[in-house]
């Protein structure tokens, strides 16, 4: 892969909470307009990755560089003009419209209040979400899965060149996870680069192109011949025995002791 | 929705004749209606209103003043509130919640009794001292805690109550008296001169936070949401911070304490027309200016004295506020 | 070995022993043992065998009274406000322990420490009818009140009485009030004679230029006895009118109370007021100092002098009146009169 395709290049990235010790001498790099999945244990440090890249954790050492620009040394607006990001869970307080929350991805453009070109940018997120017909309801009164797709809708508003998505399948049912994976591959198709934290590596296999690991405060990607859907590497990471179940090219994980006490039967 | 169109048309169009019917009314008995009618109508037919010179001081050193200071100090308070309650992502807060109304009580006290400074000058410098000292004990390696300055701002009430008390305790009764009228509120001062001294600081105050008015919806949104959508939320914070507390001291230094009206008027704005900063902040302004406008009006003539508005604002408005809420959808569900 | 009951004990006998010392005021009766008996102005009657021999009073202008009445030697205690700036300099050239700071101060209208009070173990207090808690607390220590209320300069007259009974100085008071009584007199008759149309007089006072007193108060005597009439008529004693009223009413003469902070320059650049007779006219005046002007005691005659003159005289400059000022002084605080500056 040539250097033209990397979106992100970490070098050398430590983190820690105080005494904690979140990321340690971290590399990797991102490929753009692919999705790319972060995998690893819960408190691994998944989101504080996706996080320090979304800026909202300053890191002191190491080296990020955004299509060869030091992350360190962007603006907010330009920031936000890279990054849409997408906490895990959004707590709002105030009734706003659907539409009021969605304008608000605009801010990185607007300088005291929006356009009509910044009302046609939010209702064309709108719809590229299919949450149109939500338009004028009120935010507070959505269901989880609804209010996800509006702050993705929101993010979409801000036109940013990489999604950045922390476990955004959480509260999502069953088929709204299909919709939404369906929709970041389509964003992918539209040149976006989009990194997403999920925590089931099914779905992430799935509709993923390109799989990371957080392991030990370093990140990891499996070379070849090893893929990242085989048993033997997954159970390093999960630390839990696993079984791989071929289909379509690559594979589906199940919990290897239930396999295992159903071969004995 | 129709209905609420109707509604912000109704509040935009309300100030103009309230402003003006409120030029009638007063306990003059030389300005009543009638003489009011027969001036405009010299004034405008023969532009000579000499005879009616009574009528005429009433009105331009009187009444005018006083309208419009009570506008301004209504709106500047709302306003705040609003803004406030926004970009602090919670109900309870009002201008007073830094410590303002106990700074400047104490600044306005301390001039009453010592006569150090002009007692607007004074409370209005306190004003600004009591924030400032909330908001430095709340900032912590350079992040601003929204807790924290609630928390602090607690403290700093506390702090400057007590100073006010000791003040209190240690003036005759003429200075106390005149401490706690001016602790009660009151427009009943208001004068060309007044307004003068406050206008500028109000109307700085009200701009900023005019032209912050849709950064505050994204602000509301919460910090993380505002920074990756490309806004510095503590930057911001400040500016609608400073720009508040700027309107909001000014009034207070000029009418005293107003209680509760810059907690009551937002959440009545905002349940007439919605969260929409974009339009609730100049609402606010212009719903805050009207009403406590109509409540002076009743303050100034309802009794044989001057009723402190602050105790109207009080037991007109809280009831009515409580009667508001129960009826319809406070708006602060989570 | 000392144990804790031991140390209980001996405070509660400490303590006892405090009360008894401060309860055995022997000079208490009642029914028909009293020699003296006074109603004070809750209604309340209190009686003595003998007279006090040791008061504090905790009202600034009822001490000026026992000064007049020459019974400063009973007074123990005084209220905290003598040691002010307003009348501290003429207490000072009436009482040395005063001037010393020798008198001790246990509170005023608005705080008393009982403890300190107490521990001057007086047999009178004078205190406002206004504090009622203080005086339940003193009255259930076994010390008499005499509470007072003014509202009228009757209400000034039957106070100086009753203290000249508690003193035993009846004469003395009965010749102030009848002094004071002539030269009121002397006003009314002065102003008689002038019979022009009644001067109207807003009165204002130091809390701010909008508040004033009503009908139902001794500012409004005080204006009445000037030979003036007080342009606010509501029946308050005191109140914050507006300044369309004000307007309306056009007094010809506006007095303010005496303020360390201002002075009638302050009235004639008021924003607003320059519409009005008094201060086109530059007809404002301001009471010259608390302690000779005070409408709570017998120099409020002074007052009323100054008011007239500042009606009826203002167009003759040569009135002086600080001749009659220090008659007064002389007549009510004899020879002390004459050091009060």
């Amino acid at each position: 892969m040539g250097e033209l395709n990397t979106a992100i290049s970490i070098q050398n990235l430590s983190f820690s909470y105080e005494k904690n010790t979140v990321l340690l001498n971290a590399n990797a790099t991102i490929e753009a307009e692919k999705l790319t999945v972060i995998l690893g244990k819960n408190g691994s440090g998944k989101s504080t990755l996706l996080r320090i890249i979304a800026g909202l954790l300053p890191y002191k050492q190491g080296l990020i560089g955004i299509s060869g620009k030091e992350l360190k040394i962007m603006s907010l607006s330009e920031r936000a003009k890279t990054f849409g990001f997408l906490s895990q869970k959004h707590k709002a307080v105030f009734p706003f419209t659907v539409e009021q929350v969605v304008l608000t991805g605009r801010a990185g453009y607007i300088n005291f209040v929006p356009k009509k070109s910044d009302v046609e940018v939010a209702e064309t997120a709108m719809n590229k979400v299919n949450i149109m017909h939500l338009k004028d309801r009120i935010y507070t009164e959505l269901s989880g899965g609804e209010q996800q797709l509006v702050m993705m809708a929101r993010v979409l508003a801000q036109e940013p060149k990489m999604l950045l998505l922390d476990e955004p399948t959480t509260h999502l049912d069953f088929c709204n996870q299909i919709k939404l994976l369906t929709l970041l591959k389509e964003l992918t198709m539209q040149k976006l680069t989009v990194i997403a934290v999920l925590h089931d590596p099914n779905i992430a296999f799935l509709y993923g192109d390109d799989f990371l690991f957080v392991k030990n405060g370093t990140l990891e990607r499996p070379a070849e011949p090893i893929k990242p859907w085989s048993a033997e590497y997954l159970k390093t990471v999960y630390e839990h025995e696993l079984q791989s179940v071929p289909y379509a090219g690559r594979a589906l994980i199940v919990p290897g002791i239930i396999q295992k006490k159903q071969n004995d039967r | 929705m129709k209905n609420n169109k109707i509604i912000v048309i109704i509040l935009y169009s309300l100030p103009l004749p309230v402003l003006f019917l409120s030029l009638f009314i007063g306990p003059s008995d030389m300005a009543s209606v009638s003489s009011i009618l027969a001036f405009f109508k010299h004034l405008i037919f023969s532009g000579n209103a000499e005879t009616f010179q009574t009528v005429q001081a009433i009105l331009w050193d009187v009444r005018i003043p006083r309208i419009i200071l009570a506008f301004l100090v209504g709106g500047a308070l709302s306003i705040s509130g609003s803004s406030l309650q926004a970009i602090f992502r919670n109900p309870l807060v009002s201008p007073y919640i830094l410590g303002l109304s106990s700074g400047a009580a104490f600044g306005a006290a301390l001039a009453l009794a010592f006569a150090f400074l002009p007692v607007q000058v004074s409370a209005f410098l306190f004003g600004l001292l009591a924030v400032a000292l909330s908001y430095i004990a709340a900032i912590k390696h350079k992040n601003l805690s929204i807790v924290s300055l609630i928390l602090s701002g607690v403290i700093v009430t506390g702090i400057f109550t007590a100073l006010l008390t000791v003040v209190q305790f240690l003036s005759d009764p003429f200075k106390l008296q005149s401490i706690v009228h001016w602790t009660m509120g009151n427009l009943h001062n208001a004068s060309w001169k007044l307004l003068s001294s406050s206008y500028i600081p109000i109307l700085a105050g009200v701009i900023i936070l005019f032209l912050m008015r849709w950064r505050l919806n994204v602000l509301a949104l919460g910090d993380e949401e505002a920074r990756t959508s490309g806004i510095n939320p503590s930057r911001e914070k400040i500016i609608v911070l400073v720009a508040a507390t700027l309107a909001s001291s000014a009034a207070v230094s000029v009418a005293g304490i107003i209680g509760l009206y810059g907690l009551i008027v937002p959440h009545m704005v905002r349940m007439m027309v919605g969260p929409d900063n974009r339009q609730s902040t100049i609402l606010n302004f212009l719903f805050g200016g009207t009403f406590l406008l109509i409540i002076d009006d009743f303050s100034r003539t309802a009794a044989g004295f001057e009723i402190p508005i602050g105790v109207i604002t009080m037991l007109i408005g809280a009831p009515f506020f409580l009667y508001l809420m129960k009826k319809t959808n406070i708006g602060w569900e989570n | 070995m000392i144990t804790r009951k031991h140390i209980y004990l001996s405070i509660i006998a400490l303590a006892t022993l405090l009360c008894s010392c401060v309860n055995s005021s022997k000079d208490k009766c009642s029914g028909n043992d009293c020699k003296i008996s006074v109603t004070d102005f809750r209604g309340k009657q209190i009686g003595f065998k003998e007279p006090p021999q040791r008061i504090v009073c905790l009202i600034e202008s009822a001490l000026s009274g026992f000064y007049m009445l020459h019974a400063e030697n009973k007074i123990v205690g005084v209220s905290s406000n003598v040691y002010e700036g307003n009348v501290f300099s003429q207490y000072a050239a009436l009482d040395e322990r005063i001037k010393n700071k020798s008198l001790p101060a246990p509170g005023n209208w608005d705080f008393i420490s009982i403890e300190n009070l107490v521990a001057l173990k007086p047999d009178l207090v004078v205190m406002w009818a206004s504090q009622t808690e203080a005086i339940e607390t003193i009255e259930s220590k076994d010390i008499p009140v005499y509470a007072v209320m003014l509202k009228s300069t009757a209400d000034v007259y039957k106070e100086i009485n009753d203290f000249g009974k508690l003193t035993a100085t009846e004469k003395r008071a009965d010749s102030l009030i009848q002094y004071t009584k002539a030269a009121l007199s002397e006003i009314a008759t002065a102003n008689n004679n002038i019979s022009k149309t009644k001067q109207k007089v807003y009165f204002m006072w130091s809390q701010g230029p909008l508040e004033t007193s009503g009908t139902n108060s001794t500012v409004n005597e005080l204006i009445e006895m000037a030979g003036a009439k007080n342009v606010c008529t509501s029946a308050d004693e005191h109140l914050v009118v507006n300044l369309e009223k004000v307007i309306d009413w056009n007094p010809d003469v506006i007095v303010m109370w005496y303020d360390a902070n201002k002075n009638p320059d302050y009235v004639l650049n008021l924003s607003g007021w320059g519409n009005i007779n008094a201060v086109k006219n530059k007809r404002v005046y301001e009471l010259p100092s608390v302690f000779m002007c005070d409408l709570w005691t017998l120099k409020f005659q002074y007052a009323a002098k100054l008011l007239s003159s500042w009606c009826y005289n203002y167009e003759n400059k040569s009135v002086n009146l600080e001749n009659e000022k220090a008659a007064m002084l002389k007549k009510l605080y004899d020879s002390k009169g004459e050091s009060i500056k």
